[in-house]
């Protein structure tokens, strides 16, 4: 594909903005010296494909694992990763893989590598990933007051592996995963976006919150 | 200046630090740690308020929730806000506060007219008087209103924002006195998640007040020392300020945390309010208890106030609200107020106790003092009018029903009075247990569980304080075992308290009077809502008999307060009137909230552009800049039509349908539903879900397709492509999209899962450009240089793979304008950068974006349905004169089959899909008139069928309808009528749905 065509993350409308502290003597400051206790990252845009199959089939599990180097998950609400890729479980049958690889690199390597029954769909332009991280109070109050989920429950991340949960985010849905650094990765929708974008910067208004990333890559 | 009934500093104020604040716009002087209502009594004010019916002259009772008097209206201008109880309104510097009830003054109140008149107004008065005639009430409610001072709205936008938050905890302590702190200290011990919360300002509950001593500490040193200690878990979250309003299924709990209040109307701390929205696994609640009043003759004159709320206000705020004390008492407990009071250096003129022999300690301890104690006695009437001036005491039998000596008159400004106390059953009632009687305490102890929690403390019926830390442990210790944590054993040793040797204490629920009760001066038993003892027997007397009738009819803890005062009480003057035991009447059920709960705090973040979710395409930012007017489409915010500088909404949309049909339209179809579905048997699958047949469908390939439910119903329709072998791409309508995901997999997951087929939705992936008209090929054909667009290669239905401005993309040659057109769906990262690419390449063409307004008069047009506005969930194919898309001889059915064979499918004068034309060209019929076949027929008329589009066509010249008529197919050339609601009628002449091109030429140009 041409490199001079502009590409436009889900987020782009929303880079370098930031919520007005509301109370400086209320919000905390991150790190104590950065100026906003919550910084949203959006990843550059990366591949996001979602695989179907059967994970009872140990041919198909070894060759998604050939490819990624990633053992498929199946336990429930789970993810593994490495530095290039990570897959989240979704459901008995369904996972998705997001990618530094492009996205149709990858989906060639694994058709190449599977058969029978599979399905193998490009997101890539339908969602993007956004890191939150900060000081822990607001990361935790935001996350309670986003989702009903309870993620204080889950055990703390490790370097390749941790847990995921769909679920609500504010009133839009959301991929929702821990990190080992303590802060969460969440897969939004392209259309939802500003929403979230809009609701994060209102949300954490009493700590201060910042949204980054590249607006063309 | 020092207040007139300042003592000095309370155990919770500093007299040091006072703090400025107005009461009906005279500035007064509080010190920090009062609530509004210490800082009144402190500076002489007690008469607050006029009462909702009578409008008797009304003082502060209480020092909490239970309040039912001092209802005050805070601030004013955008930020105020009505019927806050002083007791619970912590001062600030600036504090405006105004009472609510007394109109139009508290000191001097017109309504007080109606005060002479009391007997005038029995229960069910407003049921009486001002239901007839029905159109007055309006009338009525505007007077009842402002006379019964309910407070005003403020009428601006809140400027406040508010909160929600999620939580989760293993252990859920609901109130912070004595029991709930050791019940939290023990699960927090074991390693249970813990949030403990306290309405108050500040933990403690009965301790903040409290002389008692414990661990050889005085209880407010002890009670510092435990909250430090909690606040020092990691796992605990402490909530001062927080109201636990409701208790909902799954031991999901409301507590509202008051965040800004305190701090002034303005103060900026980020949200004001928070609600908690609290999952526990375990809940303690340890929600104290109310002391029950005593009922006696003009019981409600400023100055009758709760023994407990006077020692309260002495021993926590440093304040004495008044100079002589009079105690009345039913029990041991209240002694102790007698005792503080004296030891504030005021005089007790008297204890004045129902029982005939009373001996605890308590009583020893104030005999002790010197102070009289009257024994067998009660104060049957106060006496004073803005003031209490004198008790009326008398000798009363054993039972307590009757005076049986004579009346001694004595003087004083303060009465005291304790009939006991009731629990706080109020959540544990939310849950449906029902509380239950219990003689031994006098009071309603909460029911059976109905969830996993349990009542300690007060609000279980325990008093006294060893036994609330006793309880409070062991409830700790046993909900976090339950939880998961712990074994149920105690970490801490229970706190040491001197046991204080009590009688019991009598039942007494109305004081006699020499006069009967409905004789005698009224004997209040609901202050807020002027409920007396005699209009409860009235209430009997005219036939009411259940617990839940006399309370809506007499309105008895209706208020506010929710009767946390009065309803004990009045269900035992109930009781005796039916002649029968409290047990066998019960009480009325608590249901939330516990104390009002403001709108904003349910409402939260979810208001103004945050209210619901905004769903925008890849090129919504471009539609912006362009100045696109939106319409709301689901979620989506979809361009609806592009004005032009001074255009109005005909002017620009004539102009966008001419562009469309004369050159070349662009239109953001990004919002459309994509499936992608894959699978061996994808095709057979397809094939079963829509009316026609997708077995022959080859790749590069494109066919409409009609979906019905189960009753053969339409229920979504759209394009299906196939992609590649055993792949296809189905288009689902915008609105339709989650719905029908939903749809194929519950058919594959419940019906078919031997079908091998996988759904994933890609509506979000594809952006989508549309671009249609003559000049649509010429158009793309700069823009892609890989595909061969001639009309032989690239044909109607068809779609191929290509680049579009450097994109890869899908090109589906669609028409939902009847023109050539071309979907162009690439990656959304890439939507508005081949948008732009588009609009660019059409300069030469005047390429003119159009809305859905356009898209919509132009399907019109050509006749093309859409689904949910020219069908209601009622239509059938057939209906919609489309059984060219229907199938019936596909070797498996498809879903709604065979409900197309029912007698009601098949029968004449189905509402079938018509053309309109009115006669008179410029008129357009508005969408959803009626249709009737004789204009001149009397109302009621028969209604033939309704108009389900109707548009201005400027390409046709005269107005265009799609409607639903009876028969309608066989009506070609008759002419109907659709009667306004103004009285006009348009005439018009059923014609072909399809208004334009007929043939279906235009879409093959070359």
């Amino acid at each position: 594909m041409s490199n001079n065509i502009k590409r436009e993350s889900p987020l782009k409308y929303f880079h370098r903005l930031s919520s007005k502290v509301a109370n400086r003597s209320v919000g905390e400051l991150f790190n104590g010296e950065a100026e906003f206790a919550l910084v949203v990252q959006e990843s550059p845009v990366i591949s996001h494909l979602n695989l179907r199959g059967d994970a009872n089939d140990q041919l198909f599990c070894s060759a998604v694992a050939e490819v990624l180097g990633l053992m498929v998950p199946r336990q429930p609400g789970t993810y593994h990763c490495n530095s290039e890729h990570s897959i989240y479980w979704l459901g008995p049958d369904e996972w998705l893989l997001v990618s530094q690889l492009a996205a149709d690199e990858l989906e060639t390597r694994l058709r190449k590598n599977l058969s029978g029954h599979i399905s193998i769909v490009d997101l890539s332009g339908g969602q993007t990933l956004i890191n939150l991280r900060g000081k822990p109070k607001a990361l935790r109050t935001v996350m309670k007051k986003s989702s009903v989920y309870d993620f204080e429950a889950w055990p703390l991340a490790e370097a390749d592996c941790g847990r995921c949960a769909r679920t609500t985010f504010a009133k839009a849905g959301a991929l929702i995963s821990n990190r080992a650094d303590g802060s969460y990765d969440l897969v939004i929708r392209r259309s939802f976006a500003d929403y979230i974008g809009q609701w994060l910067l209102d949300a954490s208004q009493e700590f201060g919150c910042r949204i980054e990333g590249d607006s063309v890559n | 200046m020092k207040a007139v009934n300042r003592l000095g500093s309370g155990a919770r104020t500093d007299s040091a630090k006072t703090i400025n604040f107005t009461y009906n716009g005279k500035p007064l002087q509080g010190v920090a740690g009062d609530t509004l209502a210490s800082a009144l009594l402190a500076n002489g004010v007690n008469l607050v308020g006029r009462s909702f019916k009578y409008s008797r002259p009304r003082g502060i009772v209480g020092h909490g929730a239970e309040e039912p008097n001092a209802i005050m209206q805070i601030g004013s201008g955008a930020g105020t806000v009505p019927n806050l109880k002083a007791t619970q309104v912590e001062l600030y510097e600036g504090l405006e506060a105004a009472s609510v009830n007394g109109w139009p003054s508290v000191n001097f109140d017109l309504m007080a007219i109606t005060g002479w008149f009391g007997r005038l107004m029995p229960p069910g008065f407003y049921y009486k008087t001002f239901m007839y005639p029905a159109k007055l009430w309006m009338t009525y409610e505007h007077f009842i209103r402002k006379a019964a001072g309910l407070g005003s709205s403020p009428v601006q936008n809140d400027p406040d924002s508010y909160d929600k938050l999620n939580q989760h905890c293993d252990v859920l302590v609901i109130g912070a006195g004595p029991a709930g702190l050791t019940a939290a200290r023990e699960a927090a011990r074991a390693g249970a998640r813990v949030i403990i919360a306290d309405e108050q300002s500040e933990f403690g509950g009965s301790l903040l007040a409290s002389t008692d001593i414990i661990d050889g500490l005085p209880a407010t040193e002890w009670l510092d020392a435990i909250v430090a200690e909690l606040q020092g878990f990691a796992n605990v979250q402490t909530l001062p300020r927080s109201t636990a309003f409701g208790y909902y299924d799954h031991n999901f709990v409301g507590i509202l945390e008051r965040r800004s209040d305190h701090l002034g109307l303005t103060a900026k701390t980020g949200a004001r309010q928070r609600l908690h929205r609290v999952r526990a696994k375990q809940v303690v609640l340890a929600a104290g208890a109310f002391e029950r009043p005593l009922v006696f003759a003009h019981n409600d004159i400023p100055g009758v106030m709760q023994a407990s709320s006077v020692s309260t206000y002495v021993n926590r705020y440093g304040v004495a609200p008044g100079n002589d004390l009079l105690l009345f008492t039913t029990n041991d407990n209240a002694y102790q107020t007698a005792i503080d009071w004296h030891n504030a250096g005021r005089t007790v003129v008297a204890v004045v106790d129902s029982r005939l022999n009373p001996t605890g300690e308590r009583v020893a301890a104030v005999t002790a003092l010197g102070i009289q104690v009257m024994a067998g006695h009660g104060v049957i009437e106060a006496q004073g009018g803005k003031r209490v001036k004198r008790a009326l005491v008398a000798q009363l039998n054993a039972e307590g029903t009757q005076v049986i000596g004579p009346v001694t008159k004595i003087a004083c400004d303060l009465i005291a009075s304790s009939g006991g106390w009731s629990p706080a059953v109020h959540l544990s009632s939310h849950t449906g247990a029902k509380p239950q009687w219990d003689a031994s305490i006098v009071g309603f102890r909460p029911g059976k569980s109905q969830q996993q929690e349990r009542s300690v403390g007060a609000c279980g019926g325990t008093y006294t304080l060893r036994g609330c830390f006793e309880e409070g442990a062991s409830a700790g210790a046993q909900a976090a075992m339950l939880a998961g944590f712990g074994d149920d054993s105690l970490m801490f040793p229970v706190p040491e308290v001197l046991d204080i040797q009590e009688q019991p204490q009598q039942a007494l629920f109305l004081v006699p009077h020499t006069k009967s009760t409905s004789r005698a001066p009224s004997q209040f038993v609901d202050l807020q809502l002027d409920v007396s003892a005699s209009g409860i027997e009235l209430a009997v007397r005219e036939g009411l008999e259940s617990v839940e009738h006399i309370k809506r009819y007499t309105a008895m803890g209706f208020g506010t307060d929710q009767g946390k005062l009065g309803n004990i009480n009045g269900m035992a003057i109930l009781a005796n009137a039916l002649g029968q035991s409290i047990a066998e009447t019960g009480t009325t059920i608590f249901r939330p909230s516990y104390t009002p709960t403001t709108f904003g705090a349910i409402a939260g973040r979810d208001v103004g552009e945050l209210f619901d979710a905004e769903r925008y395409t890849a090129v919504h930012r471009w539609h912006v800049e362009q100045g696109a007017m939106f319409e709301d489409v689901g979620q989506w915010k979809r361009p609806w039509y592009f004005p032009k500088q001074g255009e109005t909404m005909q002017e620009a949309v004539d102009r966008e349908c001419l562009a469309v049909r004369s050159s070349v339209g662009i239109l953001d179809a990004s919002t459309l539903g994509k499936i992608d579905i894959q699978g061996p048997d994808a095709a057979e699958f397809i094939t079963r879900m829509y009316t026609n047949s997708y077995l022959k469908l080859a790749p590069g390939k494109c066919r409409y397709g009609v979906m019905l439910k189960e009753d053969g119903m339409i229920f979504d329709d759209g394009v299906c492509a196939c992609l590649a072998e055993n792949h296809y791409l189905m288009f689902t309508t915008t609105g339709g999209a989650a719905a029908v995901m939903a749809w194929l997999e519950l058919w594959k997951q419940t019906e078919w899962p031997d079908l091998q087929v996988y759904f994933t939705s890609v509506t979000d992936h594809w952006s989508t450009a549309t671009i249609t008209g003559p000049n649509a090929r010429k158009v793309l054909a700069k823009v892609c240089d890989d595909l061969d667009l001639s009309a032989d290669s690239f044909q109607f239905m068809d779609w191929r793979e290509g680049t579009v401005a450097g994109a890869k993309a899908r090109v589906f040659r669609i028409s939902f304008t009847g023109e050539l057109s071309y979907e162009i769906n690439v990656p959304a990262h890439y939507g508005r950068h081949v948008w732009e690419a588009l609009m660019e390449a059409g300069e030469e063409f005047d390429i003119t974006a159009y809305g859905t307004e356009s898209m919509h008069v132009l399907r019109a047009e050509k006749g093309f349905i859409i689904v949910g506005q020219d069908t209601d969930g009622s239509m059938t194919p057939a209906d919609m004169n489309m059984d060219w898309v229907v199938n019936k001889n596909k070797a498996f059915s498809f879903i709604g089959k065979r409900s197309l064979e029912r007698s009601d499918s098949v029968r004449e004068n189905r509402k079938q899909l018509v053309g309109l034309k009115t006669l008179d060209g410029a008129e357009v019929i508005p969408e959803g008139s009626q249709i009737v076949f004789d204009s001149k027929q009397q109302i009621p008329m028969s209604m033939q069928g309704h108009v389900t589009s109707s548009y201005y066509s400027a390409n046709m010249g005269h107005s265009i309808a799609l409607a639903v008529v009876k028969g309608g197919h066989s009506r070609l050339g008759q002419t109907v009528y659709c009667p306004l609601a103004n009285g006009r009628t348009i005439a018009a002449e059923i014609v072909s749905s399809v208004f334009y091109d007929p043939q279906g030429e235009r879409q093959h140009v070359e």
